[in-house]
């Protein structure tokens, strides 16, 4: 059967992909010629074809820096910690809201967990501050009036990763287990009704039959989390943490690191270069995780 | 499976080469737009097809821009017949998204920009149209009230790439205090910066809830780090900054001797006395223990937890003047500035501080200028710079104007029309900082630096300047607002920076003797 038979017979079906398909050429695959800039002197009056090609050239000042492996450690290290609780704090809250039985109150819980997701960073930037800050912020309110010294959060920064963590955990695991919820809404109900008949507690039915049937969707969400390792939220950390330089010894990732690198310069193939670094770290990432989850579990992996 | 990848190949294909097909038509047709407004505009008297300029300024967008733009548009429809599409970008996001706009091509016809911006940048990059050919041609009035060497000293790369806009020689800057505060106190007007530390300390010991002292710890704004303002009103020696990395003085001229000179090689002692009374004032809780953390300095110095803040220009900031009392009832603020009014004092390259470029990508580049020559006009200047009269501003004599109370129409003049000949002063400032104006623009108050007309090319560095600037922006404001310890902050900024930045200072003394040798 030829190739356009295959289309005539299957038309409409064909026709229904259509716009996923374009979508993925316009939004996914013709971006990826981008990449070419990284490896161009990109002049926006010579155009990407015009431009001088100048080979690895914009990767240096990346590279020659002395910062780039710890601003590399730093974006790994916190998308980590956002992937390792941001996932694990949405599948407890997940079991919990299925476990509620009173259907308004179960609504409610969910709904108001999942707010925080509709706000902009801007404003978590603000409540952050007025949290944190030294004068009148309410953590060191509350501790001055517990008789204890302030803390000048906004210099700590060691605490940044655990703070951020917190901020995107309160921001994202509403979200992250509405997911792992209509997961588990999925599940027959003839498998805990036949635990129930074995005389099954429910902390047993959710470790023998919830836990084992949503690991699939935990793996998906963990590994599509891990393909995007190398990439700082910029939108976040950059909208906390701004350009204060007391902090960036543990928040400054790749992407705040080239913001500021590349502000006074707006090199355009710098820019590119860094991106494409990226890239190729959260491809290697995610073959290799990829690797893992499917030796663990045959079926788990993405591709 | 490899059905439907022939499938997605050849539709990539064919998006391929319609995506090529119409950029290659868009240039053709913007050139050819761009002919066609030529040929037709030397008759300046004919109705000219109407054409709607995208002009990006810095800013809030005041609430009565819209009656503004009306009127302005009434006022043009029978000569040069523009329509304005006026786009205000927040200042914190100025840098980033005039740097985007301009990479990804975006249609704009003017644009604000600043060598404190990233105007050097854009214009070794390419962005920018050189404008002498346009001036000639259309801006006749937009020369005419702008002195000579406001256009010589402002030529990037031996080219007018942008219109100078300025009504002084000089950029002032001013520590804002709280004149109730020191009324409160008993203290006379501060006349010395001893003065104002003394009255610091008074508000320290006495008030709670005010903190003494702020001024922006962001590096976007390395020049009002504490320690760095002072080099404004040190004049023994005066230190100016160099024009290869931005407002950092780790790079510096000084005697107008035509030499760079860097701290790394040798600190100067008046620096680093700077440096270590901010040490001072921080650990003795007279700067503002956040300083590194607050984005915006202007609406907490409003909210009136602050006595003194540094900021740029003369006078008191009319955004202060206004909403302070407001937030605060019964506080008062006042301008005070060192700098002074001392015929052969003060050294100036005659730089202006804001511009207004047009992007190659204007396909209305003439239309552009005709726009900025409008603007040449007194009546049309004052239109666009204060307002409607009667409702937004009132006139006081031909160089001064009042904000009336039930203005909604913020100033903004230095972003798109400022010019020494028609400007007017505010009447609500102090006299003295009126007199700081006048006598500044004036250019034979002031030193001319040796380097007048210079300006330095990036381009040979690129990598040391990213380089250096990301490291220095690690360590430059907790140094100079006294966050750190001194002599660690230092040795740390030495270690890590000192090679890119003597690349970079070879650089630039190579560029300036060049130019010197002329």
């Amino acid at each position: 059967m030829s190739f356009l038979q295959e289309i005539r017979k299957n038309k409409y079906l064909y026709l229904l992909a259509l716009p996923g398909f374009a979508f993925l050429i316009v939004f996914a695959y013709v971006p990826l010629s981008g990449h070419l800039i990284a490896f161009k002197k990109y002049r926006l009056a010579d155009g990407l074809w015009g431009s001088k090609f100048v080979g690895f050239d914009n990767f240096k000042f990346f590279f020659m820096s002395a910062d780039w492996y710890k601003v590399t450690f730093n974006t790994a290290f916190i998308n980590g910690l956002f992937l390792v609780f941001g996932l694990g704090i949405a599948l407890l809250l997940a079991l919990f809201l299925n476990e509620i039985r009173h259907a308004l109150f179960k609504r409610l819980a969910q709904s108001f967990i999942f707010m925080p997701y509709f706000i902009s960073w801007l404003v978590v930037s603000m409540m952050a501050f007025a949290f944190l800050n030294t004068t009148d912020g309410i953590v060191n309110r509350t501790l001055e009036a517990y008789g204890m010294e302030k803390i000048n959060w906004y210099l700590k920064a060691d605490v940044w990763p655990a703070i951020l963590t917190v901020i995107y955990v309160w921001k994202f695991a509403g979200y992250y287990s509405i997911i792992f919820l209509a997961a588990i809404t999925g599940i027959s109900g003839e498998y805990y009704e036949s635990a129930r008949i074995d005389g099954a507690t429910r902390f047993q039915q959710i470790v023998h039959i919830t836990l084992p049937l949503i690991r699939s969707v935990a793996i998906v969400l963990g590994l599509l989390g891990v393909g995007r390792i190398f990439y700082g939220d910029f939108g976040m950390i950059y909208g906390i943490i701004g350009d204060n330089s007391a902090l960036y010894p543990t928040t400054d990732v790749i992407d705040t690191y080239t913001y500021r690198a590349l502000r006074v310069l707006s090199d355009f193939s710098k820019s590119s270069a860094v991106i494409l670094y990226q890239s190729i770290m959260g491809l290697i990432t995610i073959v290799v995780f990829n690797q893992i989850a499917k030796k663990i579990d045959k079926d788990s992996g993405l591709f | 499976m490899k059905k439907t990848l022939a499938v997605g190949l050849s539709v990539l294909l064919l998006m391929l080469a319609v995506l090529g097909c119409s950029s290659k038509s868009n240039n053709n047709g913007s050139s050819a737009t761009n002919d066609a407004s030529g040929s037709k505009a030397p008759a300046s008297g004919d109705k000219l097809d109407p054409v709607t300029l995208k002009i990006i300024l810095p800013g809030d967008r005041p609430a009565d821009m819209d009656q503004v733009i009306a009127e302005a548009e009434k006022r043009m429809a029978d000569t040069i017949n523009v329509k304005l599409n006026l786009v205000f970008v927040p200042w914190s996001d100025l840098a980033s998204k005039t740097q985007v706009m301009l990479a990804s091509g975006e249609d704009v016809d003017l644009i604000f920009d600043a060598p404190w911006l990233h105007m050097e940048q854009m214009i070794a990059a390419g962005y920018y149209e050189p404008l002498e050919d346009l001036l000639a041609q259309y801006g006749q009035d937009a020369v005419t009230v702008r002195s000579q060497q406001m256009f010589d000293a402002n030529k990037f790369q031996d080219k007018i790439y942008a219109l100078p806009l300025g009504n002084s020689h000089l950029d002032g800057r001013t520590y804002v205090v709280r004149k109730d505060l020191r009324e409160k106190y008993g203290i006379p007007p501060i006349k010395s910066y001893e003065e104002l530390i003394a009255f610091a300390k008074k508000v320290k010991e006495n008030e709670k809830s005010i903190i003494p002292i702020l001024t922006s710890g962001q590096p976007g704004a390395k020049d009002q780090s504490w320690g760095a303002f002072r080099s404004f009103m040190t004049f023994d020696p005066e230190i100016l900054r160099s024009d290869a990395i931005g407002q950092s003085l780790i790079l510096n001229y000084k005697n107008n001797d035509g030499k760079v000179y860097n701290l790394f090689d040798q600190m100067d002692p008046t620096v680093w006395s700077w440096i270590e009374e901010a040490r001072e004032l921080y650990k003795g809780g007279l700067i503002h223990p956040d300083i590194l953390a607050i984005k915006d300095v202007m609406s907490v110095f409003e909210s009136g937890d602050v006595a003194v803040l540094a900021t740029n220009s003369f006078g008191v900031p009319q955004q202060i003047a206004s909403s302070l009392p407001k937030n605060v009832p019964g506080a008062e603020v006042e301008a005070v500035t060192f700098i002074p009014l001392e015929k052969g004092k003060v050294t100036t390259n005659f730089k202006q501080a804001n511009f207004q470029a047009i992007p190659k990508v204007s396909k209305n580049k003439e239309r552009a200028m005709m726009f900025l020559n409008w603007t040449a006009k007194k009546e049309n200047y004052d239109l666009l710079a204060y307002g409607i009269e009667g409702q937004d501003y009132e006139a006081v004599g031909d160089d001064q104007y009042k904000t009336l109370p039930d203005s909604k129409y913020g100033y903004f003049p230095y972003a798109w029309v400022w010019n020494p000949t028609l400007d007017r002063l505010n009447a609500g400032f102090d006299p003295e900082s009126i007199e700081h104006y006048k006598f500044n623009a004036n250019a034979d108050n002031l030193i001319a630096s040796k380097l007048t007309g210079f300006s330095f090319n990036p381009e040979p560095v690129a990598n040391e300047v990213s380089l250096y600037s990301a490291i220095e922006d690690k360590y430059y404001s907790s140094l100079f607002n006294g966050v750190t310890d001194p002599t660690d902050t230092w040795n740390k900024l030495k270690a890590e920076g000192e090679g890119y930045l003597k690349k970079i200072q070879v650089e630039l003394q190579k560029q300036i003797d060049e130019f010197l040798n002329k």
